[in-house]
């Protein structure tokens, strides 16, 4: 830092309440969770679903292909939560949970608005509907692993969930089918039980991101 | 530090290790113990068992179709696991920060990556054979016929060292946060992708772990029972994992910083080696073309002494005329030989009738994109002794109900009441009123003189029924009898 720069400072203390304070806090919170990354890793989800619909997909195929994109951005949110301070941040931050949920729902507002903007003007299997419901869901079962194994490993469980889910898409060709809603992907859209469920898991990640945050773990 | 300590140190001499491969052995087992691939195991065997397992156990107990529908299903449930915790890896050192510290140890990066990819390998294809072996016992245990498929087992073994490179890979060129997820949703995408793209039998994505055979046969019963399970395919998707698997780990190799020139040549080559022979195995999955016993046949890799059938003795059911089963099929018996019974009852000692009901092997052909006929290999009945080959339904490819299993094998008891009288399209009104009142219920139209002749016939006591036809039916079946001389 220069002395001119110095002198430029506020004589001062910082107003606490700034706004100019609260979004440089906001910005350096984004910056420290590597959020233009996952919204990197999120366009280029959905660039690639975009260039993935130009083909002709059988029904299985069609309802397949959203959803691994889907699981593509609920990771980059799950992972997005890891901090690099740790215990430190959760001891200074007081403002710590509503920036955690608040970058929770805005990452996962921008995958459904990215996923869905890809959809326009081709056939995305399932509609907006679908992608909604499927995101928050994901995310959730994401969000719930980070405060569980730490943010670096929060993708194995919406991967596993990933699995696990088109194979149920598979069942629905080829029975049994499994109808339980806690695998929402492979019910129809307006499906009550699938949304309640999805959307029970999608609250109880955010609120585990917001109050207990993604579990430091040694050597991250 | 004292004065004295900071005094010129004696050289000592540094001994060349006893054991060649001991500092490697050591190192092996430090990124054994320190893996993260371990923590994963639990994952992908709950998994294993949601999808493979559950799946496998729903088909009867036949290793065709078990080995088969592992190999589609186990791939599906390992590679995102393995490739997202490889890159994991992968990128540890940039992620721990370690990358400088560790450049000044004696071991070369690649060596040292190496190590942390085979020790995640060991993790995964351990894991991998744990589930497998857990499958195939209770598979043994429920008396399945024949012996376990291995080639199945070698693919899904083979596939994993690949797809671990693969995310290796990644981790190691690309390290960050994103990477593992990113990879891991990339492999299964482009997993599942291939299984879109196969269209016939000439398709070049038969190289993809996913198939374990004609794509729309998966799960068939009737391939790779009768003959022998074909290795062509395998063979070839084992060269392409082992050339996959070479061109990634010497890919890690290339960079200036993996090591010395002699380092990086030999990376080099492996790279190019390994592309080699990924490329050959694509081009050869493309030659592939289905055989009639239904496998996937590569005529550069085809052993002729593969295309005898597998001897068996046949388990034959007590109905008057015996019906005769492969032995893997066993279990179907009661419901095959109580389906025909009554047809056979008539039939039993007719001139001209079966000594023997014989299963056939199934006959493919490839259709038009990834339609398949299946048919009966060779002709319904052959003479000398006569016997009537019978294909079961289960062998027409996917499951059925018993409900349908039992109205095809009377369809077929049909077929043969046609052969032994000489029914069909062109039928005499005397043989259509035989074969309506021996196929029980008829399908002739009420209130006709056939269907009152088939009435009067049906009415008549079983002895004498089939007394007539012992006298009658070499005339029936010339179309010398007339409707009003059936009694």
């Amino acid at each position: 830092m220069t002395t001119g720069a110095a002198r430029e400072l506020p004589a001062g203390p910082v107003p606490a309440g700034g706004v100019r304070t609260g979004l440089r806090l906001a910005r350096l919170h984004l910056v420290s969770r590597r959020v233009p990354a996952a919204l990197a890793a999120m366009a280029a989800c959905a660039v690639a679903l975009r260039i993935a619909l130009h083909w002709q997909w059988d029904a299985y195929g069609a309802l397949q292909l959203p959803l691994v994109f889907e699981t593509g951005c609920a990771a980059a949110i799950a992972v997005a939560t890891a901090s690099p301070f740790g215990e430190p941040e959760r001891a200074t931050v007081r403002w710590l949970p509503l920036l955690r949920l608040g970058t929770a729902l805005a990452l996962t507002a921008v995958a459904v608005g990215v996923l869905t903007a890809a959809g326009i003007g081709a056939h995305l299997a399932g509609g907006q509907v679908d992608a909604l419901r499927n995101i928050a869901g994901l995310t959730g079962i994401g969000l719930l692993c980070a405060a569980v194994l730490g943010g670096a490993l929060a993708w194995t469980a919406p991967t596993a969930y990933l699995v696990i889910a088109v194979y149920a898409l598979y069942t629905q060709w080829h029975g049994p089918a499994l109808t339980t809603p806690w695998l929402w992907p492979a019910r129809p859209p307006h499906d009550t039980g699938a949304a309640l469920c999805a959307g029970l898991v999608f609250v109880l990640g955010m609120a585990a991101i917001a109050v207990r945050g993604a579990r430091d773990t040694a050597g991250e | 530090m004292t004065a004295a300590s900071a005094g010129p140190a004696p050289i000592v001499p540094v001994r060349a290790p006893r054991v060649p491969f001991a500092a490697a052995g050591r190192l092996l087992r430090l990124e054994l113990r320190r893996n993260a691939m371990p923590w994963m195991v639990p994952l992908v065997a709950v998994l294993f068992w949601l999808i493979t397992y559950r799946l496998s156990m729903a088909h009867p107990p036949l290793w065709n179709v078990r080995a088969m529908t592992m190999q589609t299903t186990a791939s599906t449930v390992f590679v995102p696991i393995v490739v997202g915790t490889a890159a994991w890896l992968g990128s540890r050192e940039r992620r721990s920060a370690i990358t400088d510290l560790l450049a000044v140890t004696a071991r070369p990066p690649w060596a040292r990556k190496l190590a942390t990819w085979v020790a995640t390998t060991c993790w995964a294809v351990a894991a991998y054979l744990g589930c497998v072996a857990v499958l195939y016992v209770v598979t043994a245990r429920q008396g399945a016929w024949g012996a376990p498929l291995w080639w199945p087992v070698a693919v899904g073994a083979a596939s994993l060292p690949a797809f671990s490179a693969l995310g290796f890979a990644a981790g190691a060129l690309r390290p960050g946060r994103f990477t593992a997820p990113l990879v891991a949703v990339a492999a299964f995408l482009a997993l599942e992708l291939t299984a879109q793209f196969i269209h016939g039998d000439h398709s070049y994505w038969q190289v993809s772990p996913l198939v374990a055979g004609p794509w729309e046969l998966a799960g068939d019963q009737g391939v790779a029972t009768f003959y022998r399970y074909l290795p062509d395919l395998p063979i070839v998707q084992l060269m392409f994992a082992a050339g996959l698997t070479a061109a990634l780990l010497g890919v890690l190799g290339l960079p200036a910083s993996a090591g010395g020139r002699w380092l990086r040549r030999s990376a080099a080559t492996i790279t190019a080696a390994g592309l080699v022979a990924a490329g050959a195995a694509i081009w050869l999955a493309g030659t592939g073309r289905l055989d009639t016993h239904g496998m996937i046949a590569i005529p550069v890799l085809h052993n002729a002494a593969d295309d005898r059938p597998i001897p068996y003795t046949p388990v034959c059911s007590a109905t008057p005329i015996p019906v005769c089963l492969h032995p893997a099929y066993g279990s179907y018996l009661p419901a095959a030989a109580a389906a025909l019974e009554p047809v056979l009852a008539e039939l039993a000692g007719l001139p001209g009738a079966p000594v023997r009901i014989s299963q056939a092997a199934a006959t493919y052909r490839q259709e038009p994109g990834n339609d398949v006929y299946i048919g009966r290999d060779g002709p319904a009945m052959t003479e000398t002794p006569p016997v009537y080959h019978l294909l079961l339904p289960v062998q027409y490819a996917g499951s059925t109900t018993t409900g349908a299993f039992a109205a095809e094998v009377r369809r077929q008891g049909g077929d043969i009441v046609n052969l032994v009288i000489g029914g069909g399209r062109s039928a005499t009104g005397a043989q259509q009123a035989v074969a309506g009142a021996l196929l029980k219920p008829s399908a002739l139209p009420p209130g006709t003189p056939v269907a009152a002749a088939a009435q009067r016939f049906a009415a008549l006591p079983p002895a004498a029924r089939h007394t007539w036809l012992m006298e009658h039916v070499v005339a029936l079946r010339a179309g010398r009898i007339t409707l009003a001389e059936l009694p």
